[in-house]
């Protein structure tokens, strides 16, 4: 490839940029191969101001935060460029006075609040040590000073909590004892590489919100990595967008988000939830003589969906009946703490809704709401307390063994990992067939063939079909799940996070395909998400959960427009991409 | 090609092709009969002739190595297979099992951990009587343990995983589940342990045959080669030194190639 | 501390709670290590007895059944499988362990009396094992060169793959006959514990090297040591103050199989070395079919072995704040985090 510089190098350098990258390379050595992370990166951040850098997974963006502070993983080494942090190269500079700007005057709060602190010692300690080090302040007064961060940074009972373990937080609260720990010696610049990736929406703002008061009010400019457009726009005076080791596209945000002029940056915002609301239409499938059931594969099944099988007797009921019904279900799990008495804990209570044929219901919820635990006893995968699961009228609560095993014909699951839900070891051809192989459907020959063609389905190349899940991408492999899914020609698909692990533009497509199919087959999901971004795109009826209870249930229009609730209401606020042009 | 650019990987492989080729035919490497030694050629020094010397009845210590190899390696190619079986076994069971015939299986495997190999091996070899045979099923009893603690854990951790319960999903049968999904998941790790064991083993045995437990002389076997070599270590130390350095060297190859084996896929 | 409101009364339920089952443990599994003993020695082929007493008796082997019978009455191998096993059970909870058949006397006394030789060596090549594992494992973080550091991550795997018979021989040949600085050999002198220990040392250290360094470097690459390292810490004190205490807590699981093998390793050693021991009461022993001195042992051994894991254990749930009893009633609303116990189950074996 050729290094095309794309960007100039930041207009004007003005003495009020308090970092001045130019020029920046960094690669990663393993086993003898070059892989380049960054291939000649330039921009500056102005004191004061927060900058964002998008990208998607492996375009780098996390690599330039590391080497900001010239810490990169096992491997990585700055080849060209420079660093300039405030008059200072930091390429140049011995790691000796090095260690002196990291901590007191280039912050970091980094991506994985619940590992990021040391398990061993009292989060109070954590940023004592930092207050040490750099103001060489005394013990006594650290820990003081310690306190009062923690109470800046919105933590509760702070000395309480300073004398605290780690694991005895939760995670939004250590996010906000890493944003402690980074302005803890007032710095002049805070790296803050994908905050709140791994926090729930609701958290994410408020970390987000405590992010930026903090900046403003204490002058600190901020370098904010994230794979989220829209928290971008929400928070960010300019933005850079990189693909691929590049910065393809750079300018203040308002502009890059309205006009955004690479083809890349085009995409990303088309495709970023949070800056899009509506359903997205089913679109013709690409392949051949395709009608409602018309491929071959369908076709040529040796029991076809309309047909009834032994155990569940079933009434072909037209229009209104629901296919999948659940009535109050209770679960609860018993918890166990060593040397505590047992509680327990309700993570479903009561919950009912109906899933209409041929459209989508979505849960949405918070972690800890129960949404996935509901769908994994609707889909019969776990067993409820109480409570009832129909399946097309049938009561199927309490099938076992084969009668059950006929069920899974009728419904199938698609998993949110799907890097662990794909055996290993397994060919392509394999996982796909295995359900095949399991009811004993066509020869050998003709499983092959219907593998080739679900391949084609879900848009992925038959050629692909020798291969493993380790040689796939993260969306080929959820499309190699929703393959697999598929080839039963089940009624009914319940998808457990379908798309959270992959990238915005590849949840994009996989939305869409599974919007296509659903058209395709006249097929029923139960959607389950976090991400209420996500959840607009597909649902036709929203029920809204939390802590094991259903908060608002009804139809997406109406819960995304009108919600009744107040927590709702929150949910809906805290999508990011709302915030922009506001401030 | 790939081995090239290990060059410690190629160098261990290639050795311990040339001692299983020794094991099964020492006449090719033995420069001497192990057996009959030349009375006046006793307690040489290493030379061209003698590459490591000649003992107290004038015999050539290189070529009791080469034949020594045989019982050697056997017994310990033995001790492994017997323990990875066994242990698998056991493991799988109460992996797949579950419940209160696990609990009390890993009760009796904890048993067999607690107590260290060697004198596991002391035990039955006091019991069965010496030799090498003896020896190698007291040391695939110390290490069966461990190996059914493996395979158990592995056999937990594969069915945990999504894919498992994906295949559930789909309306696979458990039969079939543990058969395509579990038992091959769960034996890898298994597979690449017996290798490194191998090593383990040989140590084992020769130590317990350096104790005396292991083949009556005259017959070669390498621990017994370091034992008849100590009582002259002040005057000449290689008689067992050089028999040593052997199974050093074989124990890091088999270390190397089965450190590769865990690696790869 | 969060166990401030809880009365003395409740605090001592807690640590009752928590340490009972890990008792219950210790008792099982040395009455599980003596059962196993006795069925082994008793259900394998041979009959060990007469092979004890033909070994003692040399020539005079008696074929006469009665005073064949007077013989085991003596040794307490006599009655059904059953009375011997519940006799020496008995025998075991009260600290008699029997009578030495080869040498006439009580096994309690015996191994009394070559024990403090061999937790002597036992425990110095523990610490020095420790020490090594740990220093190497020190320079291998601090160094910035890339080619130090693996070099010197390959030398402790060396100790694993060499026997220590060899090992002994080696440091006899060279620094007793050679150098003249050790005895070779016994127990008496003080400096005689030098030699052995060190060749224990090393394969222990090797071990101990494996699990610690591997949690030193996972660490390493780890999002905590990240959070250092953005503070502005020192390699030295990211090391003492973060990655030490860390990487200690995750190996001294295997201290329990460390003395597993220092007790085998002692078989070897104090042959090669010819000191008095466990070890070579039990080669000894062996040798002479003295079953009862076998027993013995292993019942020794699986006390130590077991005292060492409770201790573990215990000192696990002091140091550990995620598995400290907690007084507190735990919060029942909100995301279950339960902390996430430590697996212990990592395939750490040790054999000699």
């Amino acid at each position: 490839m050729t290094q095309r510089p794309l960007d100039a190098p930041a207009a004007g350098e003005s003495v009020d940029d308090i970092l001045q990258v130019s020029g920046l390379q960094v690669e990663y050595h393993s086993a003898g191969e070059t892989f380049p992370a960054v291939r000649g990166v330039s921009f500056s951040i102005p004191r004061g101001k927060i900058v964002a850098i998008v990208g998607e997974s492996g375009s780098g963006k996390s690599t330039i935060s590391q080497s900001l502070i010239r810490r990169l993983s096992t491997g990585g080494s700055i080849t060209s460029g420079s660093i300039v942090f405030d008059g200072i190269n930091l390429t140049q500079l011995s790691e000796k006075k090095l260690r002196r700007i990291r901590g007191a005057r280039i912050g970091f709060v980094p991506q994985d609040p619940s590992n990021s602190l040391n398990p061993l010692m009292k989060i109070g300690e954590q940023i004592a040590e930092s207050l040490r080090l750099h103001e060489k302040s005394s013990a006594s007064a650290a820990a003081v000073r310690a306190v009062e961060i923690l109470r800046e940074v919105g933590i509760p009972d702070a000395s309480a909590r300073a004398g605290q373990y780690p694991h005895q937080l939760s995670g939004g609260m250590r996010q906000r004892v890493l944003i402690g720990m980074a302005w803890a010696c007032n710095p002049d610049l805070v790296i803050a590489d994908e905050p709140t990736s791994a926090l729930d929406v609701t958290v994410q703002r408020q970390v987000l919100d405590r992010m930026e008061r903090l900046a403003s009010e204490r002058g600190t400019a901020v370098l904010l990595v994230t794979h989220d457009l829209a928290v971008a726009a929400d928070r960010a005076d300019e933005i850079l967008v990189m693909q691929q080791g590049l910065i393809v596209e750079q300018g203040h945000a308002k502009e890059v988000l309205e006009n955004p002029t690479h083809s890349y940056t085009q995409r990303l915002v088309a495709a970023a939830p949070g800056l899009n609301s509506a359903r997205l239409q089913a679109q013709l499938l690409p392949f051949g003589s395709s009608g409602p059931l018309g491929s071959s594969l369908f076709a040529g099944r040796p029991i076809s969906v309309e047909t009834s099988f032994e155990g569940i007797e079933k009434i072909p009921v037209p229009g209104l009946a629901p296919v999948l019904e659940v009535r109050k279900l209770v679960k609860t799990f018993a918890l166990r703490t060593p040397g505590a008495p047992a509680s327990v804990l309700t993570a479903v209570n009561n919950v009912s809704f109906a899933v209409q044929r041929g459209q989508t219901l979505s849960i949405v919820g918070e972690s800890g709401s129960g949404k996935t635990t509901t769908a994994r006893i609707a889909a019969r995968i776990a067993s409820a307390d109480s409570g009832t699961v129909l399946f097309d009228g049938e009561d199927v609560t309490t099938l076992q063994g084969e009668k059950l095993r006929q069920l899974r014909r009728r419904i199938q699951v698609v998993y949110q990992n799907p890097f662990g839900s794909l055996d290993p070891r397994m060919t392509l051809e394999r996982i796909i067939t295995e359900p095949l192989r399991a009811f004993k459907l066509g020869d050998r020959k003709r499983q092959a063939e219907a593998a080739k063609e679900l391949l084609e389905c879900v848009q992925l190349s038959p050629d692909l079909i020798n291969r493993r899940p380790g040689q796939l991408s993260g969306g080929q492999r959820q499309r190699v799940a929703i393959a697999r899914a598929l080839a039963l020609g089940p009624e009914m698909m319940v998808l457990d996070e379908p798309v959270s692990a992959l990238d915005v533009s590849v949840q994009e497509q996989i939305l869409q395909l599974l919007v296509n199919l659903q058209a395709q087959f006249n097929l029923s999901y139960l959607f389950i998400s976090h991400d209420l971004g996500v959840i607009r795109q597909v649902s036709d009826e929203i029920v809204v959960m939390r802590f094991g209870d259903v908060i608002e249930a009804g139809p997406a229009a109406q819960i995304l427009k009108s919600p009744t609730q107040a927590y709702t209401r929150e949910l809906l606020e805290s999508i990011p991409g709302q915030l922009q042009g506001q401030s | 090609m790939r081995l090239l650019k290990k060059p410690g990987l190629l160098v261990s492989a290639i050795f311990l092709l040339l001692v299983l080729l020794a094991v099964a035919v020492p006449s090719l490497f033995a420069t001497h009969s192990p057996l009959e030694g030349v009375a006046a050629e006793k307690m040489l020094p290493p030379s061209a002739e003698h590459w490591f010397g000649t003992d107290h009845l004038g015999r050539d210590v290189y070529s009791r190595v080469v034949y020594g190899a045989r019982l050697s390696v056997a017994a310990a190619a033995l001790a492994v297979l017997i323990g990875v079986s066994v242990g698998a076994v056991v493991g799988l069971v109460a992996g797949a099992v579950g419940g209160k015939i696990d609990f009390a299986i890993m009760r009796v495997v904890d048993v067999f951990i607690a107590v260290p190999g060697i004198l596991l091996a002391l035990i039955v070899v006091a019991s069965l009587g010496f030799g090498p045979w003896s020896v190698a099923v007291g040391v695939a009893l110390g290490a069966a343990g461990s190996f059914a603690r493996v395979m158990r854990s592995q056999v937990l951790r594969v069915r945990n995983e999504e894919y498992v319960e994906a295949a559930g999903a789909l309306g696979v049968r458990r039969g079939t589940i543990l058969l395509s999904h579990v038992l091959p998941n769960a034996s890898r790790p298994v597979i690449s342990m017996a290798a490194l064991e191998l090593g383990t083993a040989i140590l084992s045995v020769s130590a317990l045959s350096f104790l005396g437990f292991g083949p009556q002389p005259p017959t070669p076997e390498w621990g017994s080669l370091v034992a008849s070599g100590r009582e002259f270590v002040a005057t000449a130390p290689w008689l067992s030194i050089l028999p040593g350095v052997v199974i050093v060297a074989v124990v890091l190859a088999v270390n190397r190639v089965a450190q590769q084996l865990g690696a790869s896929k | 501390m969060d166990s401030a409101g809880a009365s003395s009364a409740q605090r001592a339920r807690t640590a009752l709670i928590f340490v009972a089952p890990k008792l219950l443990q210790f008792v099982f599994v040395i009455w599980a290590t003596y059962t196993v003993t006795f069925l082994l020695i008793h259900f394998l082929p041979g009959d060990p007895v007469l092979a004890a007493l033909s070994l003692k008796g040399g020539d005079a082997t008696t074929t006469d059944p009665a005073a064949l019978e007077r013989l085991r009455v003596q040794y307490g191998l006599d009655g059904t499988l059953w009375e011997q096993y519940f006799r020496h059970l008995t025998g075991v909870v009260t600290g008699n362990f029997g009578t030495s058949i080869s040498t006439g006397q009580p096994v309690s006394t015996m191994i009394s009396r070559v024990m403090p030789h061999s937790a002597a060596i036992a425990g110095l090549a523990l610490v020095i094992g420790i020490l090594l594992a740990v220093v190497v494992t020190y320079l291998a973080f601090l160094t910035r060169s890339n080619w130090l550091r693996q070099t010197l991550m390959q030398i402790p795997p060396l100790g694993v793959a060499i026997p220590a018979f060899l090992t002994g021989l080696v440091f006899i040949s060279v620094f007793s006959f050679g150098l003249g600085w050790f005895p070779s050999s016994g127990t008496r002198q003080p400096l005689s514990v030098v030699l052995p220990a060190v060749t224990l040392a090393l394969p222990v250290g090797a071990i101990f090297f494996q699990v610690f360094s591997a949690a030193v470097f996972e660490a390493a690459n780890g999002a905590y040591v990240f959070t250092a390292v953005a503070k502005g810490l020192s390699p030295r004190r990211i090391f003492t103050r973060h990655v030490l205490r860390n990487s200690l807590l995750a190996s001294i699981t295997i201290l329990g199989l460390q003395i597993g093998y220092l007790a085998g390793g002692t078989a070897v050693v104090e042959t090669v070395f010819s000191r008095d021991g466990i070890g070579r009461m039990t080669v000894n022993a062996v040798l002479g079919r003295d079953i009862n001195v076998i027993q013995g042992v292993v019942i020794v051994v699986a006390i130590v072995y077991s005292s060492v894991n409770l201790l573990v254990d215990i000192s696990y749930g002091l140091i550990d704040p995620r598995i400290r009893p907690s007084l507190a009633t735990p919060k029942t609303k909100g995301s279950p985090t339960a902390p996430d116990a430590p697996e212990n189950s990592a395939p750490v074996r040790t054999t000699t």
